[in-house]
Order: C-alpha cells, then sequence, then structure tokens
C-alpha cells in the first residue's frame, strides 16, 4: 500500500481542488492519504466533502508557502513542502505530491532527503504526447528530462539523466529496451555545445538497458522517435514551455474561429475531432513530473494544477510505488556506472 | 395523491382502535400489543423494575453514563450492524433470501456490542433492534443475532406486507413514521435512565433519533410535532399513535446521551452539523467504542476486543489511527484522553495478550503529526430546525436518485 503525501497549499484555488482529489482518492482508492497544510482549515473544509477518514491523515504545516521568499527562508520555515518532505524522509514508501514551486521543491527535496548513489543532480521528467505511441501499452506519452530541476548540467549529468529516463520509462511504459535521444540543434552532434557533444559520445559507447538513438531536433520532439529525450533544466523547461503554449493558442484559435457563424459551424461539426485533440494535449491528464536522481518519489504538479491533475499525480504516485520504479532507476544508473569502469 | 404536508388517507385502511396502546398498557413481562413487531427475546435477564428505579439516582438522569446505571442501546441493523446492500432490486433479493450464516456484520459491530452487552454489567444494560427489514425475516435475523452471541432485549421489524396490503406505499419506503413510533413505544415499554442510538447515513436515522431525543427532552411541542409529520407525509393512522405517544413522553427527560450514525455511505460530515454534538458520524465501530470508553461505557479490555475484531476484519494500524485522528481533529477525543485511552489499551493488551502495540504507535505517530492540536467539540444543538433538515435531506436523496450519489456535494 502506497503512502502519498499531498501538498495541499498549492494549486488552483489555493489547494481546494488537491484536497477534492485527495477526498475523491480516499473513496476510490486503498491507499493511505496524508495531507500537509493548516490542519484547522483542511479540517473545516473536510467537513464539507465526501472523503474517508479511515484513509486520511492532516499533518499541520502553519506556515505559507511564498513562491517569492528568498529560498534560504523557505526552507527553513514549516511549509507544506517541507513538513510534507521530512514525512517522506522518515517513510520510504511515500510519494510527495506538490504543485508549490519547482525550485523550492527541488531545493527542500535534496535537503532533506537522500540521493540515488553516484547521481550528482536531480531531474525532472516530465511527460508529452507524441504521434507514435511507445512500448507494448501504446503510451502515447514520451519523457522529456531535465524539465527544470538543474539549470546548468554537464555531459555527467545528461547520460545520468538518459540512464534514470530508461529505466524510469522501462518501468512505466513497459518498454523493453527504450530508444533515447538527446536534444539538440541538429541531426549531427558537431554543432552542438560541449557538454552534448562529450554526453553523444559517451551514450554512443552503448549503454545498458536503453538504445541511444542519437541527438534529435526540437521540431522531431513530438513525432515519437524517442521514448526518452535528454537535455538540460533549462532547455527542457523552455521547451516544455513552448509546447504547452502552442497547445494553449490551438485552444485560443478555436474559440476565436466561433466569433463567425460559418467557422462556428465549422467547428462544431468537428467538435468530436477538437475534443480528442484537447484530450491528447490537456497537461492535466499527465499527472505531474517525477523528480528523479533522489531516493524517495516526490512528483512536481504544475502551478494552476486542478482535481483532475492531482488525482493522475497521486494515480502516477501508486504505479511508481507499486512498480518499484525508484529501484530500477537505481539500477539503471548503477549498471551504467559498472558499464563505463 | 394528495400535495405535501397533507395526509394521504385514500390509501390508508381504518385501524382498530385496540391497536393503539398507552404506556399503563404496557408492563415489563407483557408481550406489546404489536405482538409480531416487538419481541422481548430475554426477559429472564431484565431486573424487576422496582430494582431498576431504586438503582438509579434522579440526578443521575443529566449525567453521563457512569457503570452500573441502567442503560438502553437502541441498534439500527441493515448498513448499522449488518452489512447490506440494497442499492437495487437484485441486491434485495438476495439480501431476502441469504442465509443467517451468510450475512456479514459491518467490522467492529459485533465486538462492540458483545463488550457492551458484558455479562458483568448484562443487568444495566438494555439492548433494542429497530430494522426496516420485514418481519418475514425474524427468523433469518433472529438466527443471525444469536449466531452473533447478541440477544437483544427487544427486536421491532417493519410491516412492510401489511403496508403493502393496506395500499400504504408510502410507508414501504418512509422511515419517519415507523421508526419513531417503534422508538416511542419501546421507550414506554422499558425504564431507561441513558440511552445511546445507533443508525447509519443511509436512511434518516440523524433526523429521527434526534426527533426522539428532543421529544423526551421536551423541546418539540405538540404542535411542532404535528407540522413536522405532516411534512414527513406520515399517514394519519401512525400520526394519531406518534401524537398518543408524544403527548405521554414529551419532557419525560433528556436521556438520549450521544447518536452514532455509521458513515455507510461516507456522506459529508457537515450534513450531521445541524443536529449537534450530540449526533457523532462515525466511519468505523472503533471511533464509536472510543467515545463510549470515554463516557465509561466501555471497559478497556472492550477497546482492545474491538480494535481486535477491526484488525480481524482486515484494517490495517493506519487506517484506524487515521480515524482517531479524525475524531481528534472533530474535537471529539482530546490528546490527554488519547494518552489513557492508549494506557488503558496498553494494560488490557498485557492481560489478554493481544498486539495492539503496534496500533499505539500509529496513534502516538497521529497525534505527533497535529502538533499542539486542543479543540473544543462541536456544541450541543438545543435548537434544531427539523422541517429545514427534512427538506435538505430530501433534496439530496432526489439529487442522488436522479444523479447518483455525487462525490462532491
Amino acid at each position: 500500500m502506497a503512502h502519498i503525501v499531498i501538498d495541499t497549499c498549492g494549486g488552483r484555488e489555493a489547494g481546494a481542488e488537491a484536497l477534492e482529489a485527495a477526498a475523491i482518492a480516499s473513496l476510490q482508492l486503498d491507499h493511505q492519504l496524508t495531507l500537509v497544510g493548516d490542519e484547522a482549515e483542511l479540517t473545516g473544509k473536510l467537513a464539507r466533502i465526501a472523503h474517508d477518514a479511515e484513509r486520511l491523515r492532516v499533518a499541520h504545516a502553519g506556515d505559507p508557502v511564498d513562491p517569492e521568499q528568498d529560498l534560504r527562508a523557505a526552507l527553513a520555515g514549516r511549509t507544506s513542502i517541507t513538513v510534507g518532505l521530512e514525512l517522506l524522509a522518515r517513510d520510504p514508501e511515500a510519494v510527495f505530491i506538490s504543485a508549490g514551486p519547482p525550485a523550492l521543491i527541488v531545493a527542500a527535496a535534496l535537503r532533506t532527503l537522500g540521493r540515488i548513489p553516484s547521481v550528482g543532480r536531480a531531474a525532472l521528467a516530465a511527460v508529452y504526447p507524441t504521434l507514435r505511441p511507445h512500448g507494448p501499452a501504446s503510451d502515447p506519452f514520451a519523457l522529456l528530462l531535465d524539465v527544470g530541476a538543474t539549470i546548468q548540467c554537464t555531459s555527467e549529468d545528461l547520460v545520468t539523466f538518459a540512464a534514470m529516463g530508461a529505466a524510469y520509462a522501462a518501468k512505466i511504459s513497459s518498454i523493453e529496451r527504450p530508444r533515447v535521444a538527446l536534444l539538440s540543434n541538429g541531426t549531427a552532434s558537431s554543432g552542438a555545445p560541449p557538454r552534448v557533444r562529450d554526453a553523444h559520445r559517451r551514450l554512443l559507447q552503448g549503454p545498458p538497458g536503453f538504445e541511444y538513438v542519437g541527438c534529435l531536433r526540437a521540431d522531431h520532439v513530438t513525432s515519437g522517435d524517442a521514448d526518452v529525450i535528454v537535455t538540460d533544466g533549462f532547455t527542457g523547461d523552455v521547451l516544455l514551455r513552448t509546447l504547452e503554449g502552442i497547445a494553449a493558442t490551438g485552444e485560443l484559435l478555436i474559440k476565436r474561429a466561433a466569433e463567425k457563424f460559418q467557422w462556428r459551424l465549422g467547428v462544431q461539426m468537428l467538435g468530436d475531432g477538437i475534443a480528442a485533440i484537447r484530450e491528447f494535449t490537456d497537461w492535466e491528464n499527465y499527472g505531474g513530473a517525477p523528480l528523479l536522481g533522489i531516493d524517495r518519489a516526490v512528483i512536481v504538479t504544475q502551478a494552476n494544477s486542478g482535481r483532475r491533475a492531482f488525482l493522475n499525480a497521486i494515480r502516477l504516485g501508486v504505479k511508481i510505488d507499486r512498480l518499484k520504479v525508484l529501484e530500477a532507476v537505481a539500477a539503471g544508473v548503477a549498471a551504467l556506472r559498472t558499464k563505463e569502469s | 395523491m394528495n400535495g405535501q404536508g397533507e395526509h394521504d388517507e385514500a390509501n390508508e385502511a381504518p385501524t382498530p382502535a385496540s391497536e393503539t396502546v398507552t404506556p399503563e398498557q404496557i408492563t415489563a413481562d407483557q408481550v406489546l400489543p404489536d405482538e409480531a413487531a416487538i419481541e422481548e427475546v430475554a426477559p429472564a435477564m431484565v431486573p424487576p423494575l422496582d430494582e431498576i428505579i431504586a438503582n438509579v439516582s434522579p440526578e443521575g438522569i443529566t449525567q453521563v453514563a457512569a457503570p452500573r446505571k441502567l442503560v438502553h442501546l437502541r441498534w439500527d441493523l441493515d448498513k448499522t450492524y449488518l452489512q447490506t446492500n440494497f442499492d437495487s432490486v437484485k441486491d434485495l433479493v438476495k439480501t431476502f433470501w441469504q442465509k443467517p450464516e451468510d450475512k456479514a456484520t459491518v467490522a467492529g459491530a459485533q465486538a462492540l456490542l458483545q463488550s457492551l452487552m458484558d455479562p458483568a454489567d448484562r443487568q444495566n444494560r438494555r439492548v433494542t433492534f429497530i430494522s426496516g427489514s420485514p418481519r418475514q425475516m425474524r427468523k433469518v435475523l433472529m438466527r443471525k443475532l444469536c449466531l452473533d452471541g447478541v440477544e437483544p432485549d427487544m427486536f421491532i421489524l417493519k410491516p412492510n406486507l401489511e403496508n403493502l396490503l393496506r395500499g400504504r406505499f408510502r410507508a414501504l419506503r418512509g422511515q419517519v413514521g415507523y421508526k419513531l413510533k417503534a422508538l416511542l413505544l419501546s421507550h414506554m415499554a422499558a425504564e431507561t435512565v441513558d440511552e445511546y442510538l445507533f443508525g447509519d447515513d443511509a436512511e434518516q436515522d440523524a433526523f429521527i433519533y434526534s426527533l426522539y431525543a428532543d421529544i423526551l427532552a421536551g423541546r418539540v411541542d405538540a404542535v411542532r410535532m404535528a407540522a413536522i409529520l405532516s411534512t414527513c407525509k406520515v399517514y394519519r393512522h401512525d400520526v394519531d399513535e406518534i401524537m398518543a405517544y408524544h403527548k405521554q413522553l414529551v419532557g419525560s427527560g433528556d436521556v438520549v446521551r450521544r447518536i452514532f450514525i455509521n458513515l455507510d455511505r461516507r456522506s459529508p460530515l457537515d450534513r450531521f452539523a445541524a443536529y449537534g454534538a450530540r449526533v457523532i458520524a462515525i466511519y468505523n465501530y472503533f471511533q464509536g467504542a472510543l467515545l463510549l470508553f470515554d463516557a465509561g461505557l466501555l471497559s478497556a479490555r472492550g477497546l482492545v476486543g474491538v480494535l481486535a475484531a477491526m484488525a480481524t476484519a482486515g484494517y490495517t494500524p493506519e487506517r484506524v489511527a487515521n480515524s482517531v485522528q479524525d475524531l481528534m481533529r472533530r474535537g471529539f477525543v482530546q490528546p490527554p484522553a488519547l494518552a489513557k485511552i492508549s494506557e488503558a489499551i496498553d494494560e488490557a493488551e498485557r492481560a489478554v495478550e493481544r498486539p495492539a502495540r503496534y496500533f499505539l504507535q500509529k496513534f502516538e505517530e497521529v497525534v505527533a503529526g497535529l502538533g499542539t492540536l486542543t479543540r473544543s467539540p462541536p456544541p450541543w444543538e438545543l435548537d434544531i430546525n427539523y422541517l429545514g433538515l427534512y427538506h435538505e435531506a430530501r433534496f439530496h436523496r432526489q439529487q442522488h436518485r436522479w444523479l447518483g450519489i455525487r462525490l462532491l456535494d
């Protein structure tokens, strides 16, 4: 049985939707859930919604999370993030889910929790939909890491991210030998920065457990040519935001099209297709980004996550615990180190 | 069909005058006039009335239950004591034909009831079951209770066949008229000091039990009572009887100490807030056992017994600890009381060798997670708006009927 620790101070409606998702999960799933936040406020809100108190527990965190606050001061307080991560440190089976500021979560996680042996930096791994499905279960999502945990990476970090991402995808999407690519400005590595060139050279030597397919341009990210795409945190964050921005712009364009009667008719006729695309590109379906490289499961969801995003993050957390994904990631990194030495 | 608030007399057959019962007609060893409805199961265990009255001090009526007082436990059966599924006609038929040994009890209910009816204290306890199940199920249900080692003093079942034959179709589903009448009737039939009522959130138990408690406490006068019965569309015959009992019993004593509502449907807690602290919605019977232990009604050994039964039913220490924390957060259990409870469980565990130690460890974790929580319990509600609550409950029922039970409402 997994233990899901949920930060109820982040997400849509000041965490109210995170609480609702937890209440629904308590009724639908047979797992222990701990809500972290202001106890009096949470108890008051819980009384108004159907939930199963046998599966829910509250851990009090009195200090508010302020995204503008200095990182050091935020780490010193008793915020929902620091309290939640303390709970995580005490329970190896726990999974922490938060929609708080990613930088604060990563910093607090690195301070409170241990790292996987021989992993220098952590990586946030986000999924995004691609045209070609992945694995035997035809998983529509590919993995992109890092998307914001480590802004500046060395080639060593990129190779480690490749091993971690491949191990994660192998477990979550049941892919026997995931195809891994490095994000670059061309298919040849010659024009890439030195860290990418060096990582490319090391990965070409035949890493264990996954297939390296070379460098991949950003316009091929959604094609599905690779199951795992590796990049540094800065580039990954920019790429992910761009993809989400394009999807949001598409939504707006459809709404704008409805302004003219004839176009509205056309949009109505395409209604089912548009709904399918919307469902496909909706980030709330992805569940959040796991922080890889830490010896506990931490899932970071977007700041404006709603009920559905939190519910999917809870389901992802349960899956990570059930499939022993963290052990697989640690084993993947260990195999890489053995091969390299 | 009449409009809301009127009695449907067209569907109602005339009732013989002899069926109306006055309290003078009922004595301790007399079979009640509605003999099929109320059965005295173990009259030998009931002490003489004089002895009961002699053991009860007048001031004891307003005190919280203490040992050696006569305590009446009134239980609903389906979804409160028995795990019953009435969601479809198939379930209903299955329940009807189910063998006694196949009927399952709600986790911890049997252990709690057995502990409350401990032979050492049995002479001070009365147990009444008031169920909405048809009288035709009496044999099966009695057999089930017998298998569980539970011997009720009274066992009241609903005359559904009679209601059907008389064309009283509303009474088949309605509970207010039937249960209120049964509660008042059985109250007259037994001398009581303190009463503890157990129901569930599937029907209107919180409403009916609170109304019953307020009638006894003298908080519902005849005019208000008539208005409530009229709104609840109770048949004229039942209204007449209930009003007669009301006249006899109104203001006879504020004896209902607690009303426990088993959250079988996991209804939101706020739905019971209007009833005040007397109604406590519980997620499991360990919560009930804790509160009864705190009130001095249940022994530490009994508490450990309930804990053991819950563990056998598959409850993990985490689930039990979560429900303890839930009571603490709602202000029903204070951290010092929990420390006493832990001590008592520890003590009792050493005597009976039950593995409660891991549970205690989890309780401590739960308390630690809350920091320095001190919360007072909710207030005791003295002026309940029954008409408003009835309409609200009706709205929720209709919403559930047409839209299904919403997870967030």
